[in-house]
């Protein structure tokens, strides 16, 4: 890896946006491809995620550093279509229906960016409707679930039901997350998974769909 | 000693006669009056029915009189959404798109938003079992409030405008000190300062940013003569410390952090702790034997000075009050219960129980399951409230009370599925559960029998 790749993921690391939007051009520059480009930032961004999963960072810094990634993949859209590259798979998140907690699935949905996903947010208060809409209009391949209450977490599956009454339930991968859930509420309700935090999350998304 | 002293007397790091018990019975109350959240957070009747249906269901040491962290933010101009099971959510943020600071003359004042409703019932809590009972004002965290204003924004400003989040703390800290005032006139024994977000940011980002706030509050209250508690929710594991560098009382914690790892810290700095019964997978879902036998565990493992028993944050709407009940009665009667839960788990095979014939009886049958009427002020009322039946109709009925205390009575329960105390079941039928029911109620079932 060049000297400018390298400096790219440290930089993300450390949420310096002007720096990695310049460095991407550098980089360019230097001829390197879109593809290596992105693999620097996805990396940065994978170790930001390993260490907020260790409780080593914490909110502002896996923002900031998620800012500085989306800078720099501005950057290199051009080149990545050029090039064809593509993301690894299409997802949509949003926080259920009754709650509008979005901190938590805010990171996720980076971390999400930052695994090769493209990563379509739905926003809070999502309801089952709007769940299937988004699915039929984007094709996506994965939906992730966020909800904090324990008063809103048993929307999901009512979320879930509705897609098995629609008939799409077998086209998608249901993720689910938040404060309350565990792996056993995931089982119960029919989730395809359960994650704990947002670094596993995208961990996990990438082997449901390999 | 009565349950006011104990809790003092323990956020004062003396050791009471035993450990204080304080259930967050915020929208939960509620429920244990058929009402929903909106109601009891909006409307001081219900908000003071409830509390008083929590002081007689669950014997607590201490109580808060209401938790709601959205109280200043909806003076402060954010839109609430309202949920039946749950505390209001912030919808809006005023301080979304601008780095301004609020004019002053939003801060809270006691004729303002919620206040007068609020304040009113802390005066008619006070005056009902302020006695006896330590009463916790709860006030929104200046962190929290200044996220409830600025959005998720306020995150990222930690790192690109130091300066905006100091003048935004120092604005939500005068809000604080606002708060302070008028619950602690409203007769607020301890002021709790809840600030779940403070888990969320680096313990270096807390004392660069927050330490300064929560010191002025926490020194204000101490000024005021009265005793004071910093709640975290999430795993604060590493937050702990520089928490208590802010010199509170005590520090109360939910189950992301291990209590007995969090009590080390605490204990250094000789600061109390308070915590952290599991809210979903226990109070939620687990059953009254798990509750017991938890809270039993907790006991047993921390040193018992410096130490509240609470739930680990707002209890949910649904908790079955059993499962509070049993908490109560494992803090309250620690051995006794100890006991009970290693006969419940492990029944001796050697005692027999023989089961009436619940068909053929000659007359209705009342048995009543407690933990102890002695001792559990559920099981006391519960027991209470069948008496009256036993002196209306006398001979018409049989009644019969069964003491989880007695082995016997353990094996009679499991041989009957018996597993939520106080309860009654009426012809080997279960009737009523941790709920009393009124004198009509009971009359009318018995007379449908006789």
């Amino acid at each position: 890896m060049s000297e400018t790749l390298e400096q790219i993921g440290e930089l993300l690391q450390k949420g310096n946006m002007p720096e990695v939007v310049r460095l991407c051009g550098v980089a360019i520059e230097e001829e390197s491809s879109a593809s290596e480009i992105l693999d620097a930032l996805l990396g940065g961004m994978s170790i930001i995620g390993g260490k907020f999963k260790r409780n080593e960072v914490f909110v502002p810094e896996v923002l900031i550093a998620a800012r500085a990634m989306n800078g720099g993949l501005e950057v290199i859209k051009p080149l990545l279509l050029e090039e064809g590259v593509e993301s690894i798979g299409k997802m949509l998140i949003g926080t259920v229906k009754g709650d509008l907690h979005d901190i938590g699935k805010n990171l996720v949905g980076m971390m999400m960016t930052g695994a090769g996903f493209e990563v379509i947010d739905l926003g809070v208060d999502v309801s089952a409707e709007k769940f299937i809409e988004a699915i039929e209009e984007h094709n996506a391949e994965i939906i992730c679930m966020s909800a904090l209450l324990t008063t809103t977490m048993v929307n999901m599956k009512g979320i879930i039901e509705a897609l098995e009454e629609k008939g799409i339930r077998n086209n998608v991968k249901v993720m689910i997350g938040g404060a309350p859930i565990t792996d056993q509420f995931a089982k119960e309700i029919g989730a395809d998974m359960y994650a704990p935090d947002a670094a596993t999350a995208a961990e996990e998304a990438k082997k449901l769909i390999a | 000693m009565t349950g006011k002293e104990r809790v003092l007397m323990t956020l004062n790091h003396k050791m009471a006669d035993r450990v204080p018990w304080v259930p967050f019975a915020g929208v939960h109350a509620a429920s244990l009056i058929g009402k929903n959240a909106t109601e009891a957070l909006t409307d001081g009747d219900v908000l003071f029915d409830s509390l008083m249906e929590v002081k007689k269901l669950y014997a607590p040491d201490g109580m808060p009189v209401i938790f709601d962290l959205q109280i200043e933010a909806e003076i402060l101009g954010c839109e609430l959404l309202w949920a039946d099971k749950g505390p209001p959510s912030v919808a809006s943020h005023p301080l979304e798109d601008t780095t301004k600071l609020p004019c002053d003359c939003t801060q809270p004042a006691p004729d303002k938003g919620r206040l007068p409703m609020v304040t009113d019932v802390m005066k008619r809590m006070s005056a009902e079992v302020g006695e006896d009972t330590a009463l916790y004002g709860l006030i929104c965290g200046p962190f929290t409030l200044a996220s409830h204003l600025r959005g998720n924004n306020l995150f990222m400003d930690m790192i690109l405008n130091e300066e905006y989040v100091n003048s935004l703390m120092e604005f939500t800290t005068t809000t604080a000190l606002k708060m302070i005032d008028m619950y602690i006139d409203a007769g607020m024994d301890v002021i709790a300062v809840v600030d779940p977000l403070v888990s969320q940011i680096s313990p270096e980002h807390f004392e660069s940013m927050c330490h300064e706030s929560f010191k002025t509050i926490f020194d204000y209250i101490k000024a005021k003569g009265k005793a004071s508690s910093f709640f975290v929710c999430g795993n604060a594991t590493r937050q702990i410390e520089v928490m208590c560098k802010t010199d509170p009382d005590s520090i109360s914690i939910d189950e992301n952090v291990v209590m007995k790892d969090a009590k080390e810290i605490t204990d250094k700095y000789n600061i109390t702790i308070g915590g952290n019964i599991p809210l979903t997978t226990l109070m939620l879902h687990g059953t009254q034997q798990e509750n017991m036998k938890f809270v039993v565990n907790m006991i047993d493992e921390l040193s018992n000075d410096n130490l509240i028993i609470a739930p680990g944050c707002d209890m949910p709407f649904n908790v079955p009050a059993e499962n509070t009940i049993g908490v109560a009665q494992a803090v309250r009667e620690t051995d006794k219960v100890r006991t009970m839960v290693e006969n419940y788990e492990a029944p001796k095979e050697d005692i027999y129980v023989e089961l009436p014939d619940y068909d053929n009886l000659d007359k209705p049958l009342v048995e009543v399951f407690t933990l102890d009427s002695a001792t559990c002020a559920a099981c006391t009322y519960m027991m209470g409230a069948m008496n009256v039946a036993g002196d209306e109709y006398g001979k018409k009925i049989e009644l019969v009370e069964y003491k989880f205390t007695e082995k016997e009575n353990i094996a009679r329960c499991v041989k009957m599925g018996v597993t939520n105390l106080p309860c009654v079941y009426i012809n080997g039928k279960l009737q009523w559960s941790s709920i009393i029911p009124s004198k009509e109620e009971l009359f009318k079932v018995i007379d449908g029998l006789l």
